[in-house]
């Protein structure tokens, strides 16, 4: 048999089940003897096959961002799709739920609002400080120098960046850190870190903020299930906040990341609006 | 995350979301939300896109979910959809699903090499990030077929019903694509070497 020949056979040699033989056992036999004796096709074979075990790999490899299904559960809801709950009897005057609900979901208007406007804020401020450390002063960022998250707050100011956080990895690094994150979706996967920099956002996670706190108290009220999507997806989104600010903070002129991070805000807005559509 | 005394089966929140309850949708979207993306990623190659038909294959499934009997797997079902809104996505923007050979060619960038002559294997793992590269290069067709089968595990005569070409076409295309694969991968080993 011929390199030539070996390859016409080679796909019935990769996709058979391993238990199986080829058709022909003449031409099996032909082909493993080549191939033993044939180190160019010896390769081929076993290229072919390791990309075919690692493509299996990439089966389940990627989480859509959290506004997937935020849009899909609007649009169900618009189309009487998901329908409401009949309510339940009257429960004992004792249990006042749905009043207190809708009372405490009032905050989350101004606090959506305002969580636009920090975005917005962020992304429209540029820190002087921070370019010229750039220009001047490249150096290999460590994970550990990471900015820390600015929470937006509810009166719509997000503290501005400082001198004292800046890090600046060398633009080289940078740039392989963020094509690293952003290869295979433009938000970064915030449950399984790529690199470095969005290891360090996850690991300096704070303690929710106050709003998020009141947002977590809401949605407890909730269904179980529904409760934990809505944590989930705060947490998914305040890791995308809490990576593209870091990388924004290192890389202020990058005007796709301080869209993403606009992005990121509007998002989380977008959560807000949902829970309290939801609860009202 | 959620209460394991809360949880219920798949079944059951199939049922449940014929109710319309959005609890049970959620769950049927968490279930399968990572298989479905990332079949919509690598088809397409573009996050923005593949959400797009993500959120698509979703809002199709659940707006048929009444009819679901459960004569076949309700994965088998989302995932057949997830593929045909994706492929009529590529049809409307008029990128062939299946391969155009002769176009093909002049389209190639990375010279083919001789068979017989040796050069530097991929030894050891891929990368994921550098599959994911090399896939993203494929022309349209070859990349659906390949995605179809190295990746989401159809069968040749699935693929062929799917995207309507021959059995025989289909496996010629896989493996003209994983062909592809490894020259492209070969070359950005090669680059990478290069630049250190």
């Amino acid at each position: 048999m011929t390199c030539s020949e070996v390859e016409r056979v080679l796909p019935e040699f990769l996709d058979r089940a391993p238990d199986d033989s080829f058709p022909d056992a003449v031409h099996q036999a032909e082909f493993e003897t080549h191939v033993k004796s044939c180190l160019a096709c010896a390769d081929l074979v076993a290229d072919l096959k390791l990309i075919s075990s690692a493509a299996r790999q990439m089966v389940e490899s990627e989480e859509p961002a959290p506004r997937v299904w935020v849009r899909i559960a609007a649009e169900l809801r618009a189309e009487g799709i998901i329908r409401d709950p009949v309510p339940t009897p009257a429960r004992p005057a004792l249990v006042p739920t749905a009043p207190r609900r809708r009372w405490s979901a009032v905050w989350l208007a101004p606090v959506a609002a305002a969580l636009l406007a920090a975005g917005a804020y962020v992304v429209s401020h540029k820190p002087v400080a921070q370019v010229v450390t750039q220009q001047v002063s490249p150096v290999q960022v460590s994970p550990v120098q990471v900015a820390p998250l600015q929470e937006a707050t509810p009166g719509g100011a997000a503290s501005p960046v400082t001198g004292a956080n800046v890090v600046t990895p060398a633009p080289e690094t940078a740039h392989a850190q963020r094509s690293e994150a952003r290869t295979n979706s433009v938000r970064p996967n915030p449950t399984k870190p790529a690199n470095p920099e969005v290891a360090a956002a996850h690991a300096v996670a704070p303690s929710p903020s106050v709003e998020d706190q009141q947002f977590l108290s809401v949605v407890s009220t909730l269904a179980p299930s529904v409760r934990a999507t809505y944590e989930s997806q705060l947490q998914a989104v305040n890791a995308d906040i809490r990576e593209t600010q870091a990388y924004v903070n290192r890389n202020p002129r990058d005007a796709d990341a301080r869209q993403h991070l606009m992005d990121a805000y509007q998002e989380k807005a977008l959560l807000y609006q949902i829970a309290m559509d939801r609860i009202q | 995350m959620t209460d394991p005394k809360q949880r219920i089966t798949e079944a059951e929140a199939i049922e449940q979301a014929k109710q319309g309850d959005e609890a049970a949708f959620e769950l049927l979207y968490q279930l399968h939300k990572r298989r479905v993306y990332s079949l919509c990623l690598r088809m397409v190659s573009n996050p923005a896109q593949a959400e797009d038909l993500a959120q698509e294959a979703f809002l199709q499934l659940f707006r048929k979910i009444g009819t679901f009997r459960g004569e076949s797997a309700f994965s088998t079902w989302l995932h057949r959809m997830t593929v045909n809104v994706v492929l009529m996505q590529l049809r409307r923007k008029g990128l062939p699903v299946v391969s155009l050979e002769e176009t093909l060619e002049s389209e190639d960038e990375t010279p083919r090499k001789e068979f017989g002559t040796r050069d530097v294997r991929l030894t050891g793992s891929i990368d994921r990030l550098q599959l994911q590269r090399a896939i993203d290069k494929l022309p349209p067709g070859y990349r659906t077929v390949f995605v179809l089968h190295d990746v989401e595990g159809f069968e040749h005569n699935e693929i062929a019903e799917l995207v309507g070409c021959s059995i025989g076409n289909s496996k010629s295309q896989l493996h003209k694509a994983r062909l592809k694969l490894r020259d492209y991968l070969k070359f950005m080993r090669a680059e990478k070497a290069k630049t250190g």
